[in-house]
C-alpha cells in the first residue's frame, strides 16, 4: 500500500484530487448502472457519497487523524452539498424524496414496519444522544489555543527596545554587509526540492564553505547555536520532533509547516524566542508553551542568527509587509 | 380659450412645483450649509478648551513678549501644544484630555446586568435598521430609473410599482431607525457617560451636523414618498428621481459621519496621546480607517438591504394565494436578490482593503483579528460567506426550473456542487484547530500536515475565487436558461467562454499552490492575478454572453411564480446569513480594540473590558438577528396593512396591469 501514501509536499492537492477521482468514479458507475437499468436511487446515492467522504475517506485515509471539530465542519458542509445536488432540480428532488414519502405513507407491510421502527428508534436514539451528552466527562477540556497571539508594539531585550513593526534582522546582509533581504531570499532553497543549497561549491550558497561571508556565514553561526540549544525540542530537521519533544503537550513548533514561521515576521519570531512561553501575552491563553525565555541564555546577536538559520534551513521566507 | 390656456396653466404648475421643491430642498439643506461654516472655523473646541482665536492671540502675545525679551507670566505659559498621534504634527491642545476612568458608578453607572451587552444590542439594532433605510433608496433610485428609461410601458409601470413597494417598506423602518438611535444615545449617556462625554466633546460640531442631516434626510424622504403620484409624469418624474439622488447623497453623508466616530475609536487621529483635541476637525474625521470603512459599509449595506427586501418578497411569495401574486413576488425577490448579490461580489475585495489598512495602521490589531484572539470568528465569517455564495448558486439553479430549456443545464449541477463544496472546505478550514489534548497528541503538533496547508491565506484565496467563479458560471447559465444564441459566431463564442473559465480556474489553483513556495510579500501580490481572473470572468464573460444572446432564439417565456418554494427558503436563508454576518463583523471590528474605548488613548476600565467567549458572542449575535427579524416582520406586516387599506378605498382601477402587488388608489 506504499503507493497509496500521501506524498509530503503535495498532500493538500493529492487529497482534493483523490476525492475528485472517487466522485467521478461513482458518477461513471452510476451512469453505467443506469444504462443497465439498475441505477442507484438518488436517496441512497446521496447517503453513500456522504458516508464515503466522512466515515471512510476523512476518517481512515487521512493520517494523522483529523480532529473531530474539523470532521464535524466537513461533515456538515458535505451534507449541505449533497442536499444541493439532490434538490438541484425538481425531478431529482422528487426522486430523492420518494423513499422518504413512501415510508411515511406506509402503503405496504414493509414500509409500515419500517415506519413504526423508525418512530420508535428515533426518539430512543435522540434520548441516548442526550444522555451521553449530559454524562460527566473526565477528559481534559478542549482548549482553543491562540497559537500566534498579536505581538506587542515593542519589546525590550537586553536593555534595548525593539519596535517590532520596523526592526530589521541585522544579519540579513549581502557580501558587502548591507541589509538586503532580496539577496538572502535568492539563496534560500525550498526544502521539498531535497537539497539545502543551490550550489555546494559556492561560498555564497554553502554556509560551511571556508570562504563563506555575509549572510551565509551567519547562517552557519545560527546553525551552531541551534544545534547547541534548540534541536533537543525542535528536532534536527526543525520539524518539532526533537529528542524531548514528546515530553510536552503540545509538542514544540514544527518550523517546516507552512503555518508557523513562514507566516511570521522575523521580529515576531525574535520576540517569541527572546521572551519564551512565559512571555506570552494574555491573548496567548492557555499559554501552553514551555519554551524558555532565551534572552536569559543567548545574546541578541545569537537570537537573530538562529532565526536566520531556521528560515534558511526550512526554505521559507520571513513575512514582510512591503 | 380654455384649450389655449391649458398648456400654460400646466406649465405654470410645473414651474411652481419645481420652484417649491428647490426652495424646500434649500431650506432642508440650509442647516447643513450653515454648519459647514462652523467646521471651516476649526470645529469642536473640546469640552472646555479656549477658542482657537484666543489661543492664536495668546500665541502672538507670547511671541511678541519673547521677541522683546520680556517674560510673560501666566497667559503665555498656559498655551500648550500636543502632537497628533496619527498625523504626527503639532497643534494647540484645545480640548481636555481623555478621562481616566475607574471601575465605579461615577464612570460606569450600571444596572444589575452587563452594560456592554445592552449597548451592543441597542447599537446593533440601530445599525440594522440604519443600513436598511440607507440601502433601499439606492435600490429605488436604480429601479425607478430603469422604469423611466424602459421602452416597454407595462414593464416601466412594473418597475415604478416595485420602486414604490421598496420605499414603502423602508418608511416604517425609517421611524424605527430614529427611535433606535434615540435609545442608543440614551444607553450611551446613562451607562457610559464619561466615554460619551469625551467623544461628543471631540465630535461636537459633527454630531450637530449629523442631527441636521437626519432632518434633511427625513424631509427629502417624505417629499419623495408622498410626492410619488404628483410627480409621475414628464419633467416632474425626473425631478422626483432627482429627489431620490439627493436623498441618497444625504444618506451617504450621514453614514460617513457616523463611520467617523467608530473609525476614530479604532484609529484615533487629531488628538494627542492624552486624547486632547488639537483643533483640526478634519484630522479627527479623516482617520486611517475612515475611508476603507466607508466603502466597506456602503457595499455591505447594499448587500444587506437587497437581502432584506428579497426576504420580504420570499415571505410574500410563500404566503401568496394567487398565481399573479406569486409571479410578482417571485420577480421582486429575483430583482432584490440580484441587487444584493451584485454588491456582495465586490464586498470581499473592500474587506481586503480594510484589513490591509488595519495591518498598516497597527500590525498587532491585524494579527489579533486574523491570526490571534479573533481568528476563529473569521472562520465563522468565512463559513457565512460560503453560505451566501452556495445559497445564491442554489437559488439560480432553482430559477432555471422556471424557464423552458433550463433543464439543459441542471444535469451539470453536481459538478458545480463539487467545486463549490471543495472550495468552501478549503476556505473554512481553520488554521488554529479546536481539539482535545488527546487529539493534539495524536496529531503530533498544532498543525495538521495535510489540512494545515488549507489554513493559510494562499489556499483560502484559491478557495474563495473558485467559489466566486462558479457563481458567475451559474449566473451565465441562468442568463441562457430559456435562450439559445443565434449569432454567427456562437460556436466560437461558446468555445472561447469555456476555455476562458477553464484557464481562469487553472490559473487560480496554480497560484494558490505556487503561493507556498515564495515569500509572503510576493504571495500577497498573487491575489491580484487571482482576483483579476475572477473579475475577468465577471466583467468580460457576462457581457459576452449577453452579446451572444442578443436576438437569440427563445425556447419559451420565463414562468414567473413557477419556482419551487425551496428557492424562497434559500432567499430567506441568504438574508439571515447577511444579518448574522453583519452582526458578527460588527462585533469583531469593535472587539479588536480589546480594552480601549479609544484605541491607545482612552482605556476601558469597566468590569466588561474583556473579550467574550466565542459561544457567548455567537449567542448575542443570534439574539440580535432574531430580534431584528421579528421586528422587521412587524414592519412588513404594517406595510401590508397600509396597502390593503388603500385597495379597499380604491375606486379607479389601474389602467396598466402591474403584476399582483397591492394597487393603491390612483396609483399610490
Amino acid at each position: 500500500m506504499t503507493w497509496l501514501k500521501l506524498v509530503e509536499g503535495y498532500m493538500p492537492m493529492q487529497m482534493i484530487s483523490e476525492l475528485a477521482i472517487c466522485i467521478l468514479f461513482f458518477s461513471i458507475c452510476n451512469y453505467l448502472l443506469k444504462k443497465a437499468g439498475i441505477g442507484v436511487p438518488k436517496f441512497w446515492a446521496g447517503i453513500l457519497v456522504w458516508c464515503f467522504v466522512n466515515m471512510f475517506y476523512l476518517k481512515y485515509r487521512i493520517y494523522p487523524p483529523i480532529p473531530f471539530s474539523v470532521r464535524a465542519i466537513y461533515g456538515t458542509v458535505s451534507a449541505c452539498g449533497i442536499f444541493m445536488w439532490v434538490s438541484g432540480s425538481q425531478e431529482e428532488w422528487l426522486e430523492f424524496k420518494r423513499p422518504i414519502i413512501s415510508v411515511l405513507d406506509a402503503n405496504n407491510g414493509f414500509t409500515k414496519v419500517l415506519r413504526t421502527a423508525l418512530l420508535l428508534l428515533l426518539p430512543i436514539g435522540l434520548g441516548a444522544f442526550a444522555y451521553s451528552s449530559l454524562l460527566p466527562s473526565f477528559d481534559e477540556p478542549i482548549e482553543l489555543r491562540t497559537v500566534h497571539p498579536a505581538p506587542p508594539a515593542t519589546t525590550k531585550v537586553h536593555g534595548k527596545t525593539y519596535v517590532l513593526q520596523t526592526a530589521q534582522q541585522p544579519y540579513r546582509i549581502d557580501t558587502e554587509g548591507k541589509y538586503d533581504p532580496a539577496y538572502s531570499n535568492a539563496h534560500i532553497v525550498d526544502q521539498s526540492m531535497g537539497r539545502l543549497m543551490k550550489d555546494v561549491n559556492s561560498s555564497e550558497d554553502n554556509p560551511w564553505d571556508p570562504n563563506a561571508k555575509g549572510y551565509i556565514k551567519h547562517v552557519r553561526e545560527g546553525g551552531e547555536i541551534f544545534f547547541q540549544n534548540c534541536h533537543f525540542c525542535h528536532g534536527d530537521n526543525l520539524n518539532g520532533r526533537g529528542l524531548w519533544a514528546f515530553a510536552f503537550n503540545p509538542i514544540p513548533a514544527n518550523f517546516t509547516d507552512a503555518g508557523t514561521i513562514a507566516q511570521l515576521q522575523e521580529t515576531f519570531v525574535f520576540w517569541r524566542v527572546a521572551k519564551g512561553g512565559i512571555g506570552l501575552p494574555g491573548e496567548g491563553f492557555p499559554w501552553a508553551s514551555v519554551m524558555p525565555p532565551w534572552e536569559q541564555h543567548l545574546t541578541v546577536d545569537e537570537i537573530w542568527k538562529v532565526i536566520m538559520f531556521e528560515y534558511w534551513h526550512t526554505g521559507y521566507y520571513p513575512r514582510t509587509w512591503d | 380659450m380654455g384649450r389655449l390656456f391649458t398648456p400654460m396653466t400646466r406649465g405654470k404648475k410645473r414651474f411652481s412645483a419645481v420652484t417649491a421643491l428647490i426652495v424646500a430642498g434649500v431650506f432642508l439643506t440650509l442647516p447643513i450649509i450653515l454648519s459647514v461654516t462652523a467646521l471651516a472655523g476649526g470645529g469642536g473646541g473640546g469640552p472646555s478648551g479656549p477658542p482657537a482665536e484666543v489661543l492664536e492671540q495668546r500665541k502672538a502675545a507670547a511671541a511678541a513678549a519673547a521677541a522683546a525679551g520680556e517674560s510673560v507670566e501666566g497667559e503665555a505659559v498656559a498655551i500648550e501644544t500636543g502632537r497628533d498621534v496619527y498625523y504626527k504634527i503639532e497643534g494647540p491642545a484645545v480640548g481636555m484630555p481623555a478621562p481616566i476612568t475607574a471601575d465605579n458608578e461615577t464612570f460606569y453607572p450600571r444596572y444589575n446586568f452587563e452594560s456592554r451587552v445592552l449597548l451592543w444590542v441597542a447599537n446593533q439594532q440601530h445599525l440594522y435598521y440604519g443600513s436598511f433605510v440607507l440601502a433601499v433608496p439606492i435600490f429605488c433610485m436604480c429601479i425607478e430609473l430603469a422604469g423611466m428609461i424602459s421602452k416597454d410601458k407595462a414593464m416601466a409601470k412594473k418597475y415604478d410599482q416595485l420602486a414604490y413597494d421598496f420605499i414603502r417598506i423602508s418608511l416604517t423602518a425609517y421611524s424605527l431607525t430614529a427611535i433606535l438611535g434615540g435609545i442608543l444615545i440614551f444607553t450611551f449617556l446613562t451607562l457610559y457617560p464619561a466615554f460619551f462625554g469625551y467623544l461628543s466633546g471631540i465630535f461636537r460640531p459633527v454630531m450637530h451636523i449629523y442631527a441636521l442631516t437626519f432632518v434633511a434626510e427625513s424631509g427629502v424622504l417624505y417629499i419623495y414618498y408622498y410626492g410619488w403620484d404628483k410627480m409621475r409624469e414628464g419633467v416632474l418624474k425626473w425631478v422626483h428621481l432627482s429627489m431620490c439622488v439627493i436623498l441618497n447623497v444625504i444618506g451617504t453623508v450621514l453614514m460617513f459621519l457616523a463611520n467617523s466616530w467608530i473609525a476614530f475609536m479604532m484609529s484615533p487621529a487629531g488628538v494627542d496621546e492624552q486624547g486632547r483635541y488639537l483643533g483640526n476637525i478634519w484630522h479627527v474625521l479623516h482617520t486611517a480607517l475612515w475611508n476603507p470603512l466607508n466603502v466597506h459599509r456602503i457595499l455591505g449595506n447594499m448587500a444587506f438591504g437587497g437581502g432584506v427586501v428579497a426576504a420580504y418578497a420570499a415571505y410574500r411569495f410563500l404566503s401568496s394565494t394567487t398565481d399573479e401574486e406569486r409571479a410578482h413576488y417571485d420577480w421582486m425577490g429575483y430583482i432584490a436578490m440580484s441587487l444584493g448579490v451584485a454588491f456582495l461580489i465586490p464586498l470581499p475585495f473592500a474587506g481586503y482593503w480594510l484589513m490591509r489598512e488595519v495591518y498598516a495602521y497597527r500590525q498587532q490589531m491585524g494579527i489579533t483579528l486574523m491570526g490571534g484572539l479573533l481568528a476563529w470568528l473569521f472562520i465563522i465569517q468565512a463559513t457565512m460567506i460560503g453560505i451566501l455564495f452556495l445559497t445564491t448558486n442554489y437559488y439560480l439553479w432553482q430559477a432555471l426550473g422556471r424557464m423552458t430549456g433550463g433543464e439543459r443545464f441542471q444535469k451539470y449541477i453536481k459538478y458545480l456542487v463539487f467545486i463549490l463544496v471543495v472550495g468552501l472546505l478549503v476556505f473554512i478550514t481553520p488554521h488554529t484547530i479546536v481539539m482535545s489534548p488527546a487529539e493534539l497528541k495524536a496529531m503530533g503538533g498544532q498543525q495538521h500536515p495535510v489540512l494545515g496547508n488549507y489554513g493559510v491565506m494562499s489556499a483560502k484565496n484559491g478557495g474563495i475565487n473558485a467559489i466566486i467563479m462558479t457563481t458567475i458560471l451559474s449566473f451565465i447559465w441562468y442568463q441562457r436558461g430559456n435562450k439559445v444564441p443565434t449569432v454567427s459566431w456562437s460556436k466560437f463564442g461558446n468555445i472561447f467562454m469555456g476555455c476562458f473559465f477553464v484557464v481562469a480556474q487553472i490559473n487560480n489553483i496554480f497560484l494558490a499552490c505556487y503561493g507556498y513556495f515564495i515569500p509572503a510579500n510576493v504571495r500577497i501580490g498573487l491575489s491580484v492575478p487571482q482576483v483579476a481572473g475572477t473579475l475577468s470572468c465577471l466583467l468580460l464573460m457576462t457581457p459576452l454572453n449577453l452579446a451572444m444572446l442578443k436576438g437569440g432564439r427563445e425556447l419559451g417565456p420565463i414562468k414567473w411564480g413557477q419556482i419551487p418554494p425551496r428557492s424562497q427558503y434559500a432567499i430567506i436563508m441568504l438574508a439571515t446569513a447577511f444579518t448574522w454576518m453583519m452582526g458578527l463583523m460588527g462585533y469583531i471590528r469593535s472587539s479588536v480594540r480589546l480594552f480601549w474605548h479609544v484605541n491607545e488613548v482612552m482605556r476601558d476600565n469597566s468590569p466588561w473590558a474583556y473579550t467574550h467567549t466565542i459561544g457567548f458572542a455567537a449567542n448575542v449575535i443570534s439574539f440580535n438577528v432574531l430580534f431584528f427579524w421579528i421586528s422587521i416582520m412587524f414592519v412588513f406586516w404594517l406595510g401590508t396593512l397600509g396597502a390593503k387599506k388603500v385597495v379597499i378605498k380604491s375606486a379607479v382601477p389601474d389602467p396598466v396591469p402591474a403584476g399582483a402587488s397591492p394597487q393603491p388608489a390612483a396609483g399610490h
